[in-house]
């Protein structure tokens, strides 16, 4: 009942967006209610699993620990998106950034994207993940491209072909995996559970074949190098609460992807070779996301990197496995609400200073006291600074590298330190030092703070305090994957 | 049966590959586009040479669905692109024409290495074509890299979505006729999504010559 909820309001939203497209307050409304609701859903769903294990609505939707954290991230991320899009989209329209008529596609779009994220994670079945996955490519590529400006039309383009190019080799990916069931059963649907239950007959060479293109090609959509060209240029044009959704959210759905096949070449192979595979993409996508952070010369780029960065962390827990897992998951929350917070803010930082070059602002503290001081927190927590929880779940996964994978961790960890280095230069000259005299100091309103304000309260809470029920759920989803 | 499942196979995976090769080395869009078409109806040949063996209408549907999307819509809205934005000539590749068929004969030289041999394994009576379908795999992932063009890169995704889904063919990995439809809904989708930013790119930069956008890298 809960997951047929899930799936429907979006549907409902985007009709109701499509319908009503002339009067904004019924967008603002219904996508704001659509996606609490959404939320509220998926708590209840989070805490059926914890309760009772995974949650199982027909044959071809179900939920498993993992998928639960995940849908609580979508609709919680969604939520403050779509909150916080009411206020932003309203004064880009009274600036002239944007055109009134231009909002319901919007909400129509954006929708359309959470309803596709939302069925990735709850179908069992890995062929309707992939067709999901495609999907969101689909409505974010008009996202990206909303400004209608020809360096969004050239990120939406580029990140079209890249991510479709990237999904058909994970299709193909996928119909090799596929090739276990259909050598001893027949034509029927596949799910997740027979492939698992398969993975014995699966020939180990194929196996192999297989979890290179959907590592490659989910990996693309991922974001993780050297298939990451097209994130920074798409995350740093869409507006900025799809970004928080495209860093914060899609790159969690993806990698949910590679898991759920990594999780059947390990019962077929064991875990070592998706595990090395893991550690070499994790590793290139950290070094190189630190070299360019420190040179970025725009700060939506910078958080763009910083996703891949990120990425990378998670490959390499997942790679390292045991406690790195843990960590891993837990790192996905983290990273989630921290890059939101951070790209919302930039969100007010852009209103405020009309450019996204970073040596084009100075003064934002004292420009946008509220909304720098929200940045600033986000940075903190967003380069492993303590006591915010990614520096647990990055100490837990250079850790649990140390013994097996020294040199590997190693490099990570100076790649980390790089990034600091190089997230705080910008961020201090951007933060301090005079404004320009023509920038008026003051926040656009308390409703563009409010989002943001519930992000950062919830990552703070979260980096000390972890409810039992999701410490239960991120325990189970390590051990399977 | 006039002719064996193998030998439909052979000659279907034949057309797309062979139409791959060509349409790297075409130069006119609308040949490109009649070689997709080409390729299509290899696809379709062997999506009808499986469906004889079930006759189940889902699957006849799934086929007339392939038919619609593949020979129908994706070469008319191609077409009207042409035909709209006055593009007689392909823009230009990266390569040569001899480098260009050098790169084709090293990939498929590495569809037939030995790294390749495990998959040759779920199908061992069609060795060939579904090497060849992997070979064609290799050449449309290079026909979108090494054309400029915005709508050469539309038709070598979409020859890489033939090549995928013809190996799926021969290799035995065929789907539900329900997911064979859902497949197809998507890539219509894309399609029409492709066509829709390929008039953007034109009404932006006034061509569709990939290498004139030039605004991600100059900020």
């Amino acid at each position: 009942m809960v997951v047929s909820f899930i799936i429907t309001l979006p549907m409902i939203a985007a009709i109701i967006s499509i319908l009503k497209k002339k009067d904004v307050q019924v967008l603002n409304i219904v996508s704001v209610v659509s996606v609490f609701l959404e939320l509220v859903a998926s708590l209840i769903l989070l805490f059926s699993v914890a309760a009772n294990g995974d949650y199982v609505f027909t044959r071809y939707f179900a939920v498993d620990s993992f998928g639960s954290i995940l849908l609580v991230i979508v609709a919680l991320i969604g939520f403050t998106a779509s909150w916080y899009s009411t206020s932003y989209l309203q004064v880009e329209v009274s600036k002239k950034i944007i055109g009134f008529e231009n909002i319901w596609s919007y909400f129509v779009f954006l929708h359309l994207f959470l309803l596709a994220m939302f069925f990735a994670i709850i179908t069992t079945s890995p062929i309707f993940m992939w067709i999901s996955i495609e999907a969101t490519t689909l409505s974010t590529a008009f996202l990206i491209s909303f400004y209608n400006k020809p360096s969004a039309v050239e990120a939406a383009w580029k990140y079209l072909i890249i991510n479709s190019v990237g999904l058909l080799l994970g299709f193909f990916g996928t119909l090799l995996f596929i090739s276990s069931i259909t050598k001893t059963g027949g034509h029927t649907l596949v799910y997740w559970q027979s492939l698992l239950t398969n993975a014995p007959n699966f020939d180990p060479m194929v196996a192999k074949i297989a979890f290179i293109f959907v590592l490659v090609g989910y990996g693309t959509k991922i974001g993780l190098a050297p298939m990451h060209t097209w994130l920074p240029d798409a995350h740093s044009k869409a507006p900025v609460p799809v970004s928080s959704l495209l860093s914060g959210v899609l790159l969690n759905i993806a990698f949910y992807a590679v898991l759920r096949f990594k999780s059947v070449t390990d019962a077929s192979i064991g875990p070592s070779f998706s595990q090395q595979l893991l550690i070499f993409f994790g590793i290139l996508s950290i070094v190189i996301a630190a070299l360019i952070m420190y040179v970025q010369k725009n700060y939506k780029r910078l958080l763009a990197y910083s996703s891949i960065e990120h990425m990378g962390v998670i490959a390499l827990g997942f790679g390292f496995g045991g406690a790195g897992a843990l960590a891993a998951i837990l790192h996905i929350i983290y990273h989630s609400l921290a890059k939101s917070i951070l790209f919302l803010s930039a969100g007010n930082i852009f209103l405020k200073y009309s450019t996204t070059k970073i040596n084009k602002i100075r003064g934002v503290l004292s420009v946008l006291p509220i909304s720098g001081t929200f940045f600033l927190i986000g940075f903190l927590a967003i380069t492993g600074v303590p006591p915010f929880g990614i520096f647990l779940t990055e100490f837990i996964i250079l850790s649990s590298g140390i013994q097996n994978h020294l040199g590997v961790t190693i490099v990570a960890l100076m790649a980390l330190a790089l990034v600091f280095v190089g997230f705080l230069r910008h961020v201090s000259s951007m933060f301090f030092g005079k404004a320009d005299e023509n920038i008026i100091h003051g926040e656009m309103g308390n409703r563009i703070i409010a989002p943001i304000v519930l992000l950062v309260i919830l990552l703070t809470v979260a980096s000390v305090y972890i409810p039992t029920a999701i410490q239960l759920l991120v325990q189970s989803a390590s051990q399977l994957y | 049966m006039f002719f064996e499942l193998s030998q439909i196979h052979a000659v279907s995976e034949a057309m797309i590959f062979l139409s791959v090769i060509l349409m790297l080395l075409s130069k006119r869009n609308v040949s490109i586009l009649i070689l997709y078409i080409i390729q299509s109806s290899g696809v379709i040949i062997l999506m009808l040479s499986q469906t004889q063996h079930e006759m189940s209408l889902l699957s006849l549907l799934a086929v007339a669905v392939v038919f619609f999307v593949k020979i129908i819509v994706a070469p008319r809205f191609l077409y009207k692109l042409i035909q709209q934005h006055y593009l007689k000539f392909a823009v230009n590749t990266y390569l040569g024409t001899t480098l260009t068929l050098i790169v084709m004969a090293v990939l498929t030289a590495f569809a037939y290495s030995s790294i390749f041999k495990p998959l040759t394994l779920l199908a061992p009576k069609n060795e060939t074509a579904l090497i060849q379908a992997l070979a064609a795999i290799f050449i449309s992932l290079f026909l979108i890299i090494n054309r400029k063009g915005a709508l050469s890169q539309i038709i070598g995704v979409l020859s890489l979505e033939n090549a995928i889904i013809s190996f799926a063919l021969i290799a035995g990995l065929k789907q539900t006729a329900g997911l064979e439809i859902g497949i197809m809904f998507d890539i219509f989708i894309w399609i029409i999504i492709a066509t829709v930013f390929v008039s953007k790119i034109y009404k932006q930069f006034g061509t569709l010559d990939i290498t004139t956008m030039r605004h991600l890298k100059e900020e």
